[in-house]
């Protein structure tokens, strides 16, 4: 229960630290995920299929670090590259944050 | 003990590529003679998928290994210092082949974290195998609030 509530103090940090002054805006992010990431993550980011990784619950600065370093080409995958180069950087603070706030089986578990 | 984890393993992956078969099943609207051989086809395939997930690695043996691992990802609110800083990713309950594939990629130099490279280079197929299985078993979703 003690780990629960430090877990979830830590993410909802994340989320404040990685949203900057501006606050994501949840709404936004949930239509932008829909229309590009839900095909093959799921809307809530927990992707059935096991060729695509889970985003549920994972920290929104290291999903908006991806989606930067897959635009830049520092992260080479032709079809992450379509799919990042299609959101803006309020797209990319929205869609992390909106990830970040579903339900998670990722944990920090050892 | 790990015969039971590969068999819950494998059917949450059988179960997963059924569900999937079935779907299409229906979004491609094939009746008869088509429908059934697909749905075999596909039991088959996730038959044949699931035995060799199930070979593919040993959890157990992924304890060699880890201490390499939770120094960073085990750390709730943990941040990378180089070169960049951004929260370290969450990778226990990941799926399997996700973790294998990110291993090979920093290994290969696709994917550049200085530590994270050096860590996958010194790591062999089998040890990626291992570390996939003993993170990627995945415990139900919670709700976050």
């Amino acid at each position: 229960m003690r780990s629960f509530i430090l877990h979830a103090v830590f993410a909802a940090t994340g989320v404040v630290l990685a949203t900057g002054v501006q606050a994501a805006n949840l709404e936004a992010g949930k239509k932008r995920a829909t229309e590009v990431c839900a095909a093959c993550h799921g809307v809530d980011g927990n992707s059935q299929n096991p060729d695509y990784p889970r985003l549920g619950g994972q920290h929104p600065d290291y999903l908006a670090k991806a989606l930067r370093d897959y635009q830049s080409g520092a992260r080479n995958n032709a079809i992450m590259k379509t799919f990042a180069t299609a959101l803006n950087e309020v797209d990319i603070a929205d869609v992390s944050a909106w990830f970040a706030s579903q339900p998670q089986v990722l944990s920090h578990r050892r | 003990m790990r015969l039971s984890q590969t068999g819950r393993a494998f059917g949450t992956f059988a179960g997963r590529y059924n569900s999937k078969v079935f779907s299409t099943n229906f979004s491609t609207g094939t009746g008869g003679e088509l429908s059934k051989f697909v749905w075999v086809g596909g039991v088959l395939l996730a038959a044949f998928a699931g035995a060799a997930f199930a070979q593919a690695g040993d959890a157990a043996k992924a304890h060699e290994k880890t201490a390499m691992c939770l120094g960073c990802h085990a750390i709730p609110g943990w941040r990378t210092a180089y070169p960049e800083v951004y929260s370290v990713p969450m990778i226990a309950g990941q799926h399997p082949q996700y973790i294998v594939r990110a291993l090979q990629a920093y290994k290969s130099g696709e994917r550049s974290h200085p530590s994270m490279r050096a860590i996958a280079a010194s790591l062999s197929d089998e040890d990626m195998a291992n570390l996939a299985a003993y993170y990627g078993s995945a415990p139900p979703a919670v709700a976050k609030k």
